[in-house]
């Protein structure tokens, strides 16, 4: 049977270990999947403002699944999970089922469990947005409650939208956002920030400086409870006085001086 | 299974019939959308009236500003969703409102110009090389 498809979208590229991680997870949780993403797996929404543009990577990106014989697709991304509910699947054969990658990791929960090898001691407050249509609302506390020594912080906050990055495009509503999540966790006597998706993480990973709360991604909490070792670099460098000297020169070299010093240093300097 | 429609064009043309079928311009959407406290010039709108804007925008008109500013604000919260008594799907309604405004001018597009050497770039410096190869 071909092995099911972990689809972490484009953007996620920024934090190669979330899916170095995830692939791991789901192999040891006796679902393996592939990781497939990047331009060339492209849900469209990046082009939305020009739909026919959209439409044309959207059909390409379903006609590889289709073709891959996957019998499912995980998701991770929110907006690439909308647009296969919305336009992808309604436009376009699909021969595959798809679900977000916390629902796949919740359905083996009964083999997750006995893995949980080390106690990682934190209260957590999970961000969740009203617009998440995915399930992961639920999933990922569930999730945070199978790691030894975490508590999970009942709070009624909801943020607009369903992730960050959306709030960052109209002005004042991402500010906005931060502080009320931060009063919200402050209230409920949580001491860690746990991000659902990658475009939340990278908006808020800047409240370790700004408000001194630790902000994890729940892939990463349950790596410590797995025992696991991992690097959340995109933090490291958007907390950074310098991110270029915390890349390194050698890595920027590798990577592409002026690529890397055009595109990525701006994101990783602009005001926290 | 059946594929309901041809294309993303006929999903939106089919969309935006039944919508403007559908729509009582109740104002019920707008109401209860937690955007608009940061949409300035849609603040204090009658419910009514903006709703016919972003029908206008809907159909390749230019709207007033309190819609386009309504519709560019809209983050996809989904609020409206359920509050809508006409099933018309509102968030839907403002997403496909906002592709026609962007192809028309009425509200200016999103700049992704940079977006996949972005992705890119950053791949190159949070994988390997074998990882990048194997994940494309």
């Amino acid at each position: 049977m071909t092995q099911d498809l972990f689809w972490y979208g484009c953007n996620m590229t920024r934090h190669g270990e979330i899916i170095r991680l995830s692939e791991r997870l789901m192999s040891v949780l006796g679902a393996p999947a592939q990781p497939v993403g990047g331009p060339t797996t492209c849900c469209g929404s990046v082009k939305e403002s020009t739909p026919r543009i959209a439409e044309g990577m959207a059909n390409r990106t379903m006609d590889r699944f289709n073709e891959s014989g996957a019998a499912r697709v995980i998701t991770w991304c929110p907006s690439c999970h909308s647009n296969l509910d919305d336009f992808m699947g309604a436009a376009r054969t699909q021969r595959f089922d798809h679900l977000h990658l916390a629902q796949a990791v919740l359905e083996r929960a009964d083999v997750l469990t006995p893995l949980m090898a080390r106690r990682f001691a934190a209260r957590v407050m999970v961000d969740r947005h009203v617009g998440n249509r995915t399930g992961v609302n639920e999933a990922v506390p569930a999730l945070m409650r199978l790691v030894p020594g975490v508590t999970v912080m009942d709070d009624a906050y909801r943020a607009p939208s369903y992730m960050c990055f959306g709030l960052a495009n109209v002005p004042g509503a991402l500010p906005a956002h931060k502080e009320k999540l931060v009063a919200a966790a402050r209230e409920a006597g949580a001491d860690t920030i746990v991000t659902i998706f990658h475009s939340c993480h990278r908006e808020l990973v800047v409240l370790e400086r700004t408000h001194g709360i630790r902000v994890l991604n729940w892939v990463h909490v349950l790596a410590e409870g797995l025992g696991w070792d991992y690097a959340d670099e995109y933090k490291a460098w958007r907390n950074s006085d310098d991110p270029e000297a915390a890349i390194g020169a050698e890595r920027i070299a590798a990577a592409g001086e002026d690529a890397v010093r055009k595109l990525a240093v701006p994101e990783l300097a602009r005001p926290r | 299974m059946v594929v309901p429609h041809d294309n993303w064009t006929a999903l939106r043309e089919a969309e935006t019939a039944r919508m403007l079928a559908a729509c009582t311009r109740c104002g019920e959407c707008f109401r209860v959308c937690p955007m608009i406290a940061h949409a300035p010039a849609a603040q204090g709108a009658d419910g009514s009236a903006i709703v016919g804007g972003v029908l206008d925008l809907l159909q390749g008109g230019a709207g007033d500003e309190a819609s386009r500013a309504w519709t560019s604000a809209c983050t996809r919260s989904g609020v409206c969703v359920p509050a809508c008594p006409k099933a018309v799907n509102p968030m839907m309604m403002l997403r496909l409102a906002k592709f026609r405004a962007q192809e028309g001018g009425a509200i200016p597009p999103r700049d992704s110009r940079d977006a996949m050497a972005r992705v890119k770039t950053f791949a190159r410096l949070t994988m390997t090389e074998e990882e990048w190869e194997r994940w494309q």
